[in-house]
């Protein structure tokens, strides 16, 4: 056997064993959970609730937030200024914070006595229990996650495409629209389904800003401290399943815009 | 008419330095200088997508140094055509158009004209992905002219075409510059820019090093840079002496060389045209001519004939035709007489 072929069985044996960390815990909740319970879960409608807002106020929070993230993320792969560096920084922070405390310093920005919610109470919006509240605690934890993904999408998009648009008498804001934002379309709908998916796991954030109404992981927390293992089972593998599901279909969804490149190698004429 | 007047960018360490440029209209201005001389940053000055630290461009007596992109009407075709890679031909062609708003009945007419033009009319719904080298010049270049540019500004468009290719495309570039549009080519290629251009600047450094017709700079090289992209390659480094009222360069190696007229130059650079030297076996009567002795030190084929190598102190360099090398009977270490006449001599100063 070479060298090379050695080398190469470590690596696979290493990254079975690295998969395998990942999916025996699932398939073991897979495995103890009885269909019955399943079913039953499956028609509980306290569960249904929990799935269905954990799902909607998390897009929600992730399509807002992308209107302002998107264009910050083009601004920081395109422009250079003095606190780059910074600014970066900043927006990489709630990834490192642990999420309980993420949670206390917005619940001081949201609640009565803080600034937002001041100003969200001003309309009669308590933001603390409500699933707006939620959706600012999705999103806090994470937004990283589009920025930096459509960031570097945006920079892989050759600035001579912008700069052939400018010069072809585009404003910038149609380049924009019509030259960056499609062409780093993949990268930002990867982002997009990235932080999706982290705001809708997200339990610690969240906890702190609303218990009721129970989010997903709230829910099975609940269950599970409450009622015990087996009670919460049921209720985690019908939401992995539900998450999965949307998952794959905006997975699919941002696959169909295949990237296109200029071949250099195409047969010349 | 362009005008540059006293254009000067710092890049990092290179810097265009007091570019001064004038192109008239309906013009086929060629620059030409090696990769890192500045030329294609020129460019982009000129088209706006960057600005001069200094310095000022007018273009039709207006001043459009700090003018918009888009204001302009310089159009420019990237050396890597910088085509839409998520668009068809047809979108790509149409995209200025469509940026002005203008109506679709309207665009489709123009992008269809626009394609004929340019013999892309059948890979008009093609997607960009998949065309050649050629294709794309073309898209590219439809893509800019059906903005009708005051300026068209080429980037290397040749650089990357296969023979044929190059040839339909200069042929599209001189039509339409017989057409009346106005060109600058940027290039690194001497065949390119004298198949080409009414008027050359050749750029080295970040600096126009010299400027004129076609004949002007490459038949009266400024300098050995311009000389050597004309081909030439018989550079000497002399010392100019007077003796016996005549005047001489006299190299490191002690050949001399009979100068024609009065030079003030002490140290100098002596520049000897190709066509200008002639091989014989015997010593050549003339006493006009320059005659200096040596030995055939290689002999290497060429297109026409041979490019023979002798050594004479200093090395020279001639290319003679099969019929010569024949009469001559020329081999490796054979003695040879080297002769041109002093007016043929073009003394430059310094290196």
């Amino acid at each position: 056997m070479s060298r090379n072929s050695i080398f190469t069985w470590i690596v696979m044996i290493l990254s079975s064993l690295v998969l395998l960390f990942i999916l025996a815990p699932l398939a073991g909740m897979f495995i103890h959970t009885g269909g019955a319970q399943f079913l039953e879960t499956v028609k509980d409608k306290e569960v249904h609730q929990s799935v269905w807002l954990t799902l909607w106020v998390s897009f929600t929070a992730t399509f807002l937030f992308s209107i302002g993230a998107i264009p910050f993320a083009w601004l920081l792969a395109r422009k250079k200024f003095p606190v780059k560096n910074i600014v970066q920084g900043i927006i990489d922070l709630p990834i490192v914070l642990p999420h309980t405390a993420a949670g206390i310093a917005l619940l001081g920005f949201i609640s009565r006595d803080g600034f937002l919610g001041k100003t969200a109470s001003l309309i009669g919006l308590n933001l603390v229990n409500h699933p707006s509240g939620i959706a600012l605690a999705m999103a806090f934890v994470s937004l990283p996650f589009l920025i930096n993904a459509a960031r570097d999408g945006f920079a892989a998009v050759p600035e001579r495409l912008e700069k052939a648009a400018l010069n072809l008498g585009a404003s910038h804001t149609k380049v924009f629209f019509t030259i960056s934002l499609p062409l780093a379309w993949r990268s930002i709908t990867t982002g997009f389904v990235m932080m999706f998916a982290r705001g809708m796991s997200e339990f610690g954030a969240v906890v702190i800003i609303a218990y009721h109404p129970m989010i997903a992981p709230v829910l099975i927390y609940e269950r599970f401290s409450s009622y015990g293992l087996n009670y919460a089972r049921p209720a985690s593998v019908f939401f992995i399943m539900v998450a999965l599901l949307f998952l794959i279909t905006l997975r699919l969804l941002s696959f169909k815009r295949k990237k296109k490149y200029i071949n250099p190698d195409a047969q010349t004429d | 008419m362009l005008r540059l007047i006293n254009i000067n960018r710092r890049l990092g360490d290179f810097a265009l330095t007091d570019i001064n440029l004038e192109v008239s209209d309906g013009q086929y201005y060629v620059l030409l200088g090696r990769s890192g001389s500045g030329k294609t940053q020129l460019l982009e000055l000129i088209a706006g997508l960057e600005h001069p630290d200094r310095g000022t461009i007018m273009l039709d007596d207006v001043d459009i140094t700090r003018q918009r992109i888009q204001d302009r009407k310089v159009g420019i075709v990237f050396q890597d055509y910088a085509v839409f890679p998520h668009m068809t031909v047809f979108g790509n062609i149409a995209y200025p158009l469509k940026a002005r708003k203008e109506d679709k009945k309207y665009i489709v007419e123009k992008v269809e004209k626009a394609a004929i033009s340019m013999n892309i009319k059948h890979i008009l719904d093609r997607s960009t992905e998949k065309l050649s080298g050629g294709e794309l010049q073309r898209v590219a270049l439809a893509r800019t002219l059906i903005t009708s540019p005051r300026l068209l500004l080429l980037d290397e468009p040749l650089s990357s075409l296969d023979t044929s290719l190059k040839d339909d495309l200069k042929r599209l570039l001189r039509n339409l510059n017989k057409g009346g549009q106005t060109i600058i080519h940027v290039t690194h290629d001497y065949g390119d820019a004298i198949s080409l251009a009414k008027r050359v600047g050749v750029i080295h450094n970040g600096k126009i090093i010299q400027e004129g017709s076609v004949d002007e700079v490459f038949k009266n090289p400024s300098n050995r840079f311009v000389a050597r992209y004309a081909g030439i390659r018989n550079f000497f480094s002399v010392s100019i002496l007077r003796e016996d009222g005549l005047l001489w360069g006299v190299t490191e190696h002690n050949v001399k060389f009979k100068l024609n007229g009065v030079s003030t130059l002490r140290e100098s650079l002596l520049l000897i045209k190709n066509d200008s030297i002639v091989l014989s076996n015997e010593k050549p009567e003339d006493s006009e001519l320059n005659a200096i002795k040596g030995k055939v030190s290689e002999l290497i084929p060429s297109e026409f004939g041979m490019e023979v190598t002798i050594d004479a102190g200093e090395m020279f360099y001639v290319n003679i035709l099969a019929s010569d090398m024949e009469n001559l009977r020329l081999v490796e270490s054979k003695e040879v007489w080297v002769s041109f006449p002093a007016k043929d001599i073009v003394v430059l100063s310094g290196n």
